[in-house]
């Protein structure tokens, strides 16, 4: 045995005090997510246009709620993996759980844009910018509660857990832009969430570690 | 404390992990000692040097006293343990890779004099070799062997230099030559 592994056993077994266990990702997950609904819930109730977008989608409704449903499920299942992925030994598939539902989210909003334009000449695409604006807004004020459970675990591997608390973050604010949006997108403005989306996963991927990785 | 401490307390390796979570000191280092063959069994298979494999451990020693609070009571152990471990060896790995490409080695670095000849390596050692081998020669006989062996100069220059004369160098050249061949048994001339 090695003489200075054997001297930080002792140092170290004379530092642990009690520590209290983390809860299942299960329930912290859950538990987060109500935060970030009753906080999404409460901006839409106050300022969402939710007359606007059901005139918008009058008629398409089903293509709404499938859009709307994927936006939800990428926050939900991304927000989940994680809390799964800052736990040492959990399974590594949760890294990948949520790209389906991402997929099927641009997927669906491609859709969209299609139906629009078939239904009225294309847009300018302004509203680009305030969509860029709005996501990153909402983002911002989302993060820090995320981030502040997520780095509860103190993960051995902050990256993946930045780049899906980023995705969960990114899908959750998407989800609110629906009900603020302008009543037309176009490729463009696609485009330009996508862009959005990538930018939140990529800025707490890049500050994963001064994030997450306390001492 | 140099033994297991799991087959001390004869707790399975979980049970000793939630009673360190609750500040049990004694099942805290009995758990960490128990840890430390799986961890350098997990460790070895990544990493080369025998150094290394007990950095990783000391690693991964730290970090579960950092992440102790995320062993969930009554799931398996040891998927928790590997994920820690291997994260350290894959860190120790890079940094090792991270270091491997910074430090390179350039011989030009060690220069040190502006003749090229004294920046070989093998130079100061033939010149130990020298001294040590002409130790044994009287003074007349190493001044000798030093100026018409070594510096090859003439034998009138190096009379000049020395101010012993040409006949004498001739005789003291042949006597250290036959000492250096007697002491270092070689029979291949001058």
């Amino acid at each position: 045995m090695n003489a200075a592994t054997d001297q930080l056993i002792e140092r170290l077994a004379r530092d642990g005090e009690t520590v209290r266990p983390l809860r299942s990702p299960v329930v912290r997950a859950t538990l987060a997510l109500i935060i970030l609904a009753l906080l999404s819930g409460f901006t839409i109730l106050m300022a969402g246009d939710i007359t606007g977008l059901r005139a918008h989608y009058a008629g398409r409704e089903t293509l709404l709620a499938m859009e709307m449903l994927a936006m939800l499920s990428t926050a939900i299942v991304a927000v989940l993996a994680a809390f799964f992925a800052s736990i040492p030994g959990r399974s590594r598939r949760w890294l990948a759980a949520p790209v389906p539902f991402l997929l099927l989210w641009f997927g669906l909003s491609g859709a969209g844009c299609l139906a629009d334009l078939s239904r009225a000449p294309p847009a300018t695409g302004v509203v680009s910018g305030r969509c860029l604006l709005f996501i990153f807004g909402t983002s911002a004020a989302l993060a820090p509660w995320l981030i502040f459970r997520l780095a509860r675990a103190r993960p051995i591997e902050p990256l993946p857990v930045a780049l899906l608390g980023g995705l969960g973050i990114a899908a959750t604010s998407a989800f609110i832009l629906q009900f603020f949006h302008a009543p037309r997108l176009t490729m463009i403005d696609l485009l330009v969430h996508i862009v959005a989306v990538a930018s939140v996963v990529g800025i707490l991927g890049l500050l994963n570690r001064p994030l997450l990785a306390r001492p | 404390m140099t033994t297991s401490g799991n087959e001390e307390s004869g707790a399975p390796l979980g049970d000793l992990l939630v009673a360190a979570q609750h500040g049990d000191a004694d099942a805290y280092r009995a758990f960490l000692f128990a840890v430390i063959p799986f961890a350098r069994a997990v460790a070895r298979r990544r990493c080369w040097s025998g150094d290394m494999v007990e950095d990783v451990v000391q690693d991964t020693l730290l970090t579960i006293h950092r992440v102790r609070h995320t062993y969930e009571a009554g799931r398996p152990i040891k998927p928790w343990l590997a994920a820690i471990v291997v994260r350290r060896s894959i860190d120790a790995v890079r940094r090792r890779e991270r270091l491997g490409r910074r430090e390179v080695h350039d011989a030009v670095a060690l220069e040190t004099f502006a003749d090229p000849a004294a920046n070989e390596p093998t130079g100061a050692d033939n010149r130990r070799s020298v001294e040590r081998m002409t130790a044994s020669l009287s003074q007349g006989q190493r001044e000798a062997i030093e100026l018409v062996k070594i510096r090859e100069m003439t034998l009138a220059d190096a009379s000049r230099a020395s101010g012993q004369s040409v006949a004498s160098l001739k005789v003291n050249i042949h006597r250290a030559m036959k000492k250096l061949r007697s002491e270092f048994g070689r029979g291949d001339g001058e």
